[in-house]
């Protein structure tokens, strides 16, 4: 979620963004993961939209969420059109076709490669070079360096 | 039960442990395969949706529960990011 948030800072002035809250992934009334009690996020599946639409301002106010949001019907309309759930996401160009499809989540939900397709067409964002990224350059005489 | 139906049945059951090992050791543990099998599975989908393929719409709810739009609102002047997931 945290790399949603950084691609939708870096842009929102070029393109849209639509957050689509759908039924839950871990519930505890289905398949609770361990680190849902660690987190403390714990909810059942919702049964009502009244319930729905809590969790998702429940999510929005816990982290400050600064994404365009909307909440799927409790007819699951949306996550059955995108085939979304637990999580996915999708590119979608001015003329109104799919530009992007992403994998399923967890193992095949890729942020990075939405970014690629921003960054493609509006030009990549710098940013400040994160802690691992410091770390001295390999001095020229390594292997690697002098492999060429 | 002749020889060849005790081998048989003996061969599946070894293949049937060794699956379900395989798969707890995968997903972490045995209540994480049933997880999957009875809550997952059945909801993964990969969908129709293809590059090229006309976005389609469904009616979105607003955060304050009462008031709707539509996803294909807003499409059209820009490019749209959808990001779809939930809470847990």
């Amino acid at each position: 979620m945290g790399d949603v948030v950084r691609i939708y800072n870096d842009y929102k002035n070029q393109a849209d963004f639509l957050t689509v809250y759908v039924r839950e992934a871990h519930p505890t009334d289905e398949w609770q993961m361990k680190s849902n009690v660690k987190d403390d996020v714990c909810y059942a599946q919702p049964k009502t939209l009244e319930q729905r639409v809590a969790i998702a301002n429940d999510f929005i106010k816990r982290f400050q969420y600064p994404l365009p949001f909307g909440v799927d019907d409790m007819n699951n309309a949306a996550n059955d059109a995108y085939a979304a759930w637990p999580e996915r996401i999708y590119i979608i160009d001015e003329s109104g076709h799919v530009a992007y499809r992403g994998g399923l989540g967890p193992f095949q939900y890729h942020p990075e490669q939405a970014r690629a397709w921003l960054a493609a067409r509006y030009g990549a964002v710098k940013h400040e070079a994160s802690p691992a990224a410091i770390s001295p350059p390999p001095a020229a005489s390594t292997p690697a360096a002098t492999a060429m | 039960m002749s020889r060849t139906w005790k081998w048989l049945a003996g061969t599946l059951g070894v293949l049937l442990v060794a699956a379900i090992g395989i798969l707890s050791y995968v997903a972490g543990s045995p209540r994480n395969v049933y997880g999957l099998v009875r809550y997952a599975l059945p909801h993964m989908h990969r969908g129709t949706l293809k590059a090229g393929s006309d976005a389609p719409d469904a009616q979105l709810i607003a955060l304050d529960g009462t008031s709707h739009f539509h996803l294909r609102e807003r499409t059209g002047t820009r490019p749209l990011v959808l990001v779809f997931g939930s809470f847990t």
